[in-house]
């Protein structure tokens, strides 16, 4: 997810030298201290925490923690009523979303008691495994569980192969990545393989261009006049969704300046109908339309002249690239956007301050993703909005104690220098940290080494990764396979042995957002009952293994405490006492600042850069990464369909609806029962189509079609919808399980199963929308 | 004697639904199923509606969240032969479960499709609060919020709260609000006496256009929305 | 001169076939209310959208008919025609026992029905602008007066039966009108709301309960041997005929005016939606079109054969009338906001047909019949059959 893993000061394979490492930043953000730019986060006292707005003298209690039904992690507040627990609401003293939780947060409580979670360990007796056989699980002990597995641990690092384990990490807590990685390190292999390669490393790839810093954009929201968003669903998805959905409200009628809001996207979203303005585009086009109001600006004067003179770097040759090669025009026939259009809307943002360009996954997760980012991160330098009220920001993050150093012994060290087998950051993918969706071939071809053993943490790629019937190929190939999760997901059933895993609000942690609100703030999630069945922590279970895989990982585990809980007290105890932790749920560090440019730019200029220095040291680098051919500014180039578009005249265009889990689990009525309330539908993913569309295809409201693309077909049924333009079918992500949960097993479908696997090269990011399809009546 | 009202800013609203599933989770309201969404038996007291207009690109969505409008003249109270559903004096439409006869005349004369039938009991859930302590002053409504097959229910603007509050001298639509006044994040609504001329909601309305469902009917919904 | 009246004797076979299969409809009865009463009306066809189905078209049909019923008998009673005599009785049991129909109807279709007796604490506990509340005086007070009516018939007290009659008519007319108004006045459904569906029902009423007695009194006539004067029959049917003509301009002017005004949505609905059927072919054609041109055309109207056909044909064209009336009057989506409103809040509901609600609905009428029966066999309704073979 978002930042799944890699914002704890510890992670190891970071890119190196792509930026400052935390910790020195930190330091350098508190000496600068509370100079000027600081905005009032304080406003919100403690005792607004007390004053719940439910009259206290009702029976319960209200316990604060923090949320994990997406990566945005907001913290919270559960009422515990008899032991039961019976209602969710946003944590008041938590500033990243000023004490409010999206919808989903209070699905929490069908989270934890959905009747379909498993309780103890299980293993399987039916030695098959494919999508629709029955494991046939058999119960047995934890310790027979542990045994087993840790057995096969051992045996692998006895072996010297380390290396041949595989670790999936879907959504986890932030203690928990922390845990997982240094399991990892501590283990010897290289292999941890997070869902971030399905997130936003193009978007972060497209950042580090410009800025040279690797991760999301977070933005001022407070603050700003004017925000133009490419294919980011604001108050659907954008992350951190509470946030959004908060400050819509605040910038919208809250302050003396409401601030305008463009949403560019194919679809008319729920964004779009918040909007002022929705301006449909051609999808795959956004890096020209971002190039092409660039030009509108460059060429009216109306970019932010000091700040580019002082703090950027590589203009004039940008400049002459976007004058030259991106005129309204030209970039009207590109987009299917009126040159008036872009003229006027160039003229606002480029007059606008402050002014906000953002690109959504929509416009990122495609072939050149990452230069669409950098063209976006490129208007923002434009008009001076990067580090400014109202303007991107720099997330800042918590500075944990240390953890102690591994010693490692050399059967780890010679694993952990092995390629990974995502063959992140080699040719293939030069700048990627993880390449989630290259796995399955990986697997499949036995390259660069055959796996031997994986063990998934709550993760469910193959639900939620393109192809992700090729998962199915692949898991099947791991010899053993162990999946942690608290419910039977479709991953799970692959699984040699299944652990039953707490849900959040059972369990030990700390969460901190990145994206947040630039500010530091981290979050506990403390257990608000005892954990179910014999349903045990993720991260306790580590513990567990770690003690019996004597050496490196023992030792490794054993000096940081010895269950969950005393981890997070000994990794928050740097900042904040116990006590007022466990009492208020949140901890916050000092306001944020504004304008460190001196500082913050991680580039080879230590400027902002129009023509990447990043890239370009890839280029000239030792390992030649990077073909010298490849642009070092941003620009468009044509997208690359899979599929013939004789064959296939339709796209196919997954989003994921407000209510969707992050695509995990869909087993929650009450989501369910309101899942798309711009169709005023539930308990489905009909397929939207133009009316016009279905009269040429013969299609009526809720006929039953085939969607067909060149790697498979699916059921569905059709919805007509004007907002849909007239060459795309619209899917919402999160239906189509197949796997556990009377409430959402067969509803809907998954799109995923006919999304071909592509990538954008450089950063690792799968595409989701480069797939053509068609449909026919089934 | 206040007269409590409710005051929905269509513009800041995201549509995000959170106040419908805060309705449920305060109030028992059971969750529905593929079966009775086919069926139209969903149980809402709070729903959300998508209204259209136009064409492909000059296309428009307006989401309404809908609660009991709470009409200060209520044809549901008129209708109703056993006085389930009355008006109190702070001008809340409630709904006794005990009085109720489950005629569902109430449900054709509602003009705001707000009120659910009990077609079934409905399963207890491990997440459902129990029933509060009976208030001997208003014995009304209660059991509460417990309800049996057969009768009908709806939105009674969390008059448990706003009972509550009233009782431990809170200041009602500033500390104690219904749960989706508290649960919608973009702080679309706002929830206060309408008679009051210092109320967050008199001066909400003062300040914007504002407009309330049906309102040729002269129901005089309590439930007002403040336009884009 | 003084008509006998006597019991039917009820030792024919068919008679006992009748009892058996009757008496096994009550068991009937019992399951299918214990059913609904226990597992929830989910079993019914009813939604949140259209809360009111099968059992609530029977019970506002029902009172129509017993209304109907009970305004005929006066013709006897009241207004001293001698021609009804022999239908007198008959119109007024039947009249009685069409309304228990009704409201054994309108109790079982209650979510709680063991808390129907709330509905009978006139201004105590009860809101007395409510229709079912001020119907419920009606109701038992019609119900009263009837039983009384009858029992002066039995005992031959004529005078008071002319004034008990007279009372009798007017509050048949107040029940029925009442009735309406439990539609006519819910000013937020396009389709109820209507000053003269009050009166509409009454002259529905009026036809249907004509036509039931036509047949009726046909049927067990023929059934118990007993011959008819034809000249009681065309009698009969010139008075469906007009009022037939009335029910017609009354219907064409409640639906102009509906539709006259461009707030004609759901009016069109109604007259071309899913359920125009309803509308067209039983309401229209079946219980004003085609009986009224059979009942005016001068080949048919005068055979015995056809005014029964017609009287079959306004009898089930009511029933349509009703249904036609509460089902796609709520299914309907409510304009809460103008546009389009998507999913099933803008699109109209369907009420399905299902098996436990229908065979409650046939079990209830059966029991009517049972009761009907029953009353043949040991109360002196009909005439005595070689008194009427005189003329
Ligand atoms: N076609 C298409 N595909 C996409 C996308 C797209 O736009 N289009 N989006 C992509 C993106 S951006 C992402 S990030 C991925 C996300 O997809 P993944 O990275 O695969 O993440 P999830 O499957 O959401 O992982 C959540 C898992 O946690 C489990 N879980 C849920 N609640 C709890 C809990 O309380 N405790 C524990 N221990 N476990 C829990 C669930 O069972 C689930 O298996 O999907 C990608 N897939
Ligand atoms: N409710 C919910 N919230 C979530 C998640 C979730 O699963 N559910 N997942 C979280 C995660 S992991 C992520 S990565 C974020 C992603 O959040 P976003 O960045 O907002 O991405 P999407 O939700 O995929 O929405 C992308 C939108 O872009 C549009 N689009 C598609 N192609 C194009 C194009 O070529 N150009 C333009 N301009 N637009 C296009 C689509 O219509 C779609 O509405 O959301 C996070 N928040
Ligand atoms: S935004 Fe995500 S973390 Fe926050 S409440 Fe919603 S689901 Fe939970
Ligand atoms: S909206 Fe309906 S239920 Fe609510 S007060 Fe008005 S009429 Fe009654
Ligand atoms: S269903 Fe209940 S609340 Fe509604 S009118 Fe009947 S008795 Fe009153
Ligand atoms: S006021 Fe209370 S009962 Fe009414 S919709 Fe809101 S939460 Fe539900
Ligand atoms: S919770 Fe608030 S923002 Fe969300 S849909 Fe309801 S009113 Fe709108
Ligand atoms: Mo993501």
């Amino acid at each position: 997810m978002r930042g799944r893993k890699k914002d704890s000061g510890e992670k190891k394979n970071d890119l190196q030298g792509f930026r400052l490492t935390r910790r020195k930043f930190l330091k350098l953000t508190a000496i600068a201290g509370l100079s000027a730019g600081t905005f009032g986060i304080d406003k919100v006292s403690p005792e607004a925490f007390a004053t719940s707005s439910f009259p206290s003298g009702s029976r319960g209690r209200w316990i604060p923690t923090s949320c994990l039904n997406c990566s945005s992690r907001c913290g919270i507040s559960v009422k515990v009523e008899h032991g039961r627990v019976v209602q969710i609401k946003g944590n008041r003293l938590s500033l990243v979303s000023e004490g409010q939780i999206c919808p989903r947060g209070h699905i929490g409580l069908q989270v934890l008691y959905d009747p379909e979670r498993i309780f103890t360990p299980l293993k399987r007796s039916q030695p098959k495994k494919g999508k629709g056989i029955d494991p046939q699980w058999k119960p047995i002990s934890w310790d027979q569980a542990i045994e087993e597995i840790t057995r096969k641990l051992r045996s692998l690092r006895e072996s010297h192969i380390p290396h041949h384990l595989l670790l999936f990490s879907g959504l986890n807590s932030r203690s928990h990545e922390d845990l997982i990685l240094r399991f990892a390190e501590a283990y010897g292999t290289p292999n941890l393989v997070s869902g971030e390669g399905l997130d936003d490393e193009a978007e972060r790839a497209g950042r580090w261009m410009g800025d040279g810093h690797f991760e999301p954009f977070v933005y001022d929201l407070d603050h700003t006049h004017y925000i133009l968003s490419f294919g980011a669903d604001l108050i659907e998805s954008a992350p951190p969704v509470a946030r959004w959905l908060r400050k819509w409200g605040k910038i919208r009628r809250e302050r003396s300046i409401r601030a305008k809001v463009v949403d560019i996207q194919p679809r008319y979203s729920l964004t779009a109908s918040k909007s002022d303005e929705w301006i449909p585009i051609h999808p795959g086009t956004d890096a020209a339309l971002a190039m092409g109001i660039a030009h509108v600006i460059l060429k009216e004067g109306l970019f932010e002249e000091e700040f580019i003179k002082r703090w950027t770097v590589g203009f004039e040759p940008y400049r002459e690239l976007v004058l030259k090669e991106y005129r309204p025009e030209s970039v009207s026939k590109i987009t299917g956007i009126p040159a008036e259009v872009i003229y006027r809307v160039a003229r606002e943002f480029g007059q606008t301050r402050p002014a906000l360009a953002i690109g959504g996954k929509g416009a990122l997760a495609w072939p050149g993703g990452s230069y669409t980012s950098y063209a976006i991160h490129c208007l923002n330098a434009l008009v001076g909005s990067l580090d400014t009220p109202g303007g991107v920001l720099y997330q800042e993050f918590p500075e944990y104690r240390a953890l102690p150093k591994i010693e490692g012994d050399e059967i780890g060290r010679k694993g952990l220098e092995q390629v990974p087998i995502d063959f992140r950051r080699t040719e293939l993918f030069p700048v990627a940290r993880v390449v989630t969706n290259q796995i399955p071939k990986s697997l499949r071809e036995g390259k660069p080494y055959p796996i031997e053993m994986a063990i998934g943490f709550n993760s469910n790629f193959m639900m939620t990764a393109p192809g992700s019937g090729e998962w199915g190929e692949a898991l099947k190939r791991i010899p053993f396979y162990v999946h942690i999760s608290p419910f039977v997901s479709e991953m799970a059933q692959f699984a040699d042995i299944l652990l039953p895993a707490t849900t959040y609000l059972e369990e030990w942690g700390y969460e901190h957002s990145s994206p947040g609100g630039g500010f530091v703030e981290v979050r506990i999630k403390q257990p608000v009952m005892k954990p179910m069945g014999e349903s045990k922590s993720i991260g306790d279970i580590l513990f567990l293994l770690a003690e019996r895989i004597p050496g490196t990982v023992t030792n490794a585990f054993r000096r940081i405490g010895s269950s969950v809980e005393e981890f997070v007290r000994f990794r928050t105890s740097s900042f904040v006492g116990w006590e007022e932790f466990l009492k208020k749920g949140v901890w916050r560090g000092p306001g944020y600042e504004y304008r460190k440019y001196s500082r913050i730019f991680q580039t080879p200029s230590r400027k902002f850069e129009f023509l990447s220095g990043n890239l370009k040291m890839l280029q000239n680098g030792k390992k030649k990464m990077m073909g010298q051919a490849a642009p070092l500014m941003p620009c468009y180039t044509k997208v690359k369909w899979l599929g013939e578009e004789r064959q296939y005249p339709l796209l196919l265009f997954p989003y994921q609806p407000l209510l969707t889990f992050e695509n995990g689990s869909q087993n929650y009525p009450w989501a369910q029962e309101i899942f798309l309330p711009m169709q005023g539908v539930g308990w489905a993913s009909p397929a939207e189509i133009n009316p016009e569309t279905a009269a040429q295809l013969n299609l009526k409201d809720r006929d039953r079609i085939w969607i067909e693309s060149p790697f498979g077909k699916i059921q569905n049924s059709v919805k007509l919808s004007e907002g849909v333009p007239p060459n795309l079918v619209c899917i919402p992500l999160g239906q189509g399980h197949t796997s556990y949960g009377r409430w959402q097993k067969g509803i809907g479908c998954n799109p995923n199963e006919i999304i071909g696997v592509d990538f954008d090269r450089l950063s690792g990011q799968s595409t989701f929308f480069n797939t053509r399809i068609k449909l026919y009546k089934a | 004697m206040p007269k409590w009202g409710m005051v929905i800013d269509l513009d800041k609203c995201v549509g995000c639904q959170a106040c419908v599933i805060a309705c449920k989770e305060e109030n028992n309201v059971p969750h529905g199923s593929p079966e009775e969404q086919r069926s139209r038996r969903e149980i809402f007291w709070h729903k959300m509606i998508a209204v259209t207009r136009g064409k492909y690109p000059h296309f428009r969505v307006e989401l309404l969240p809908m609660p009991c409008m709470q009409c200060d003249h209520p044809p549901c109270v008129t209708v109703c032969p056993a006085k389930a559903t009355f008006r109190r004096e702070d001008g809340i439409i409630m709904q006794s479960y005990r009085r109720c006869i489950g005629c569902k005349y109430c449900m054709v004369a509602c003009p705001y499709g707000a009120r659910s039938f009990n077609y079934k009991a409905q399963e207890g859930k491990p997440y459902h609060h129990q029933d509060e302590p009976p208030d001997r002053k208003s014995w009304e409504p209660w059991p509460f919020p417990t309800r049996t097959q057969g009768v009908v229910e709806k939105c009674t603007f969390c008059f448990h709260r706003i009972d509550q509050g009233l009782r431990e001298g809170k200041k009602i639509g500033i500390e104690v609000v219904p749960a989706c006044v508290e649960a919608c994040p973009s702080q679309a609504r706002t929830f206060g006496d309408l008679d009051d001329p210092q109320s967050p909601v008199t001066k909400l309305l003062a300040s914007r256009a504002s407009f309330r469902l049906r309102e040729e009917l002269s129901t005089h919904p309590k439930v007002i929305y403040l336009s884009r | 001169m003084e008509m006998n009246y006597s019991t039917i004797n009820g030792t024919s076979r068919g008679y006992k076939i009748l009892m058996v299969f009757l008496g096994a409809m009550v068991g009937v009865f019992i399951t299918s209310f214990l059913v609904a009463y226990l597992k929830g009306q989910q079993v019914w066809g009813v939604s949140n959208i259209i809360p009111w189905g099968q059992l609530i078209t029977f019970y506002i049909y029902f009172i129509g008919l017993s209304a109907g019923a009970i305004i005929i008998s006066s013709l006897s009673y009241v207004f001293r025609k001698e021609t009804y005599e022999p239908i007198g009785r008959l119109a007024v049991f039947m009249g009685i026992l069409l309304m228990i129909g009704a409201m054994i109807f309108v109790m079982v279709d209650l979510g709680r029905p063991e808390k129907a007796w709330r509905l009978f604490m006139y201004f105590y506990l009860n809101n007395m602008s409510s229709l079912f509340a001020i119907n419920s005086i009606f109701y038992t007070g019609y119900i009263t007066l009837m039983l009384i009516y009858l029992w002066l018939i039995f005992e031959g007290k004529k005078q008071l039966a002319v004034v008990l009659g007279t009372i009798d008519v007017l509050w048949a007319i107040a029940v029925h009108m009442g009735t309406g108004a439990i539609f006519g006045l819910i000013g937020n459904r396009e389709i109820f709301f209507s000053p003269i569906k009050p009166f509409e029902f009454l002259m529905a009423a009026l036809t249907s309960g004509t036509s039931l007695i036509i047949l009726i009194a046909v049927v067990t006539f023929k059934l118990t041997r007993r011959l008819i004067h034809e000249e009681l029959i065309f009698s009969l049917s010139r008075l469906l005929r007009s009022i037939i003509l009335i029910l017609l301009v009354t219907v064409f002017v409640d639906k102009l005016t509906h539709l006259y005004f461009p707030n004609r949505e759901a009016t069109l609905y109604l007259l071309t939606g899913d359920y125009w059927w309803i509308f067209w072919i039983f309401q229209i054609g079946m219980g004003i079109g085609f009986p009224l041109f059979l009942l005016t055309w001068s080949k048919t109207k005068k055979s015995i054969r056809w005014v029964i056909i017609a009287a079959l044909s306004v009898v089930l064209g009511v029933f349509g009338e009703r249904a036609a009336l509460v089902i796609p009057g709520t299914a309907h989506p409510q304009p809460f906001f103008p546009g389009k409103m998507e999913g099933p809040w803008g699109e109209p509901a369907i009420f399905p047909i299902t098996f436990w609600e229908s065979l409650l609905s046939l079990s209830i009428v059966s029991l009517v019949v049972l009761l009907f029966v029953i009353g043949l066999r040991y109360l002196e309704i009909l005439p005595e059959g070689r008194a009427e073979g005189k003329s």
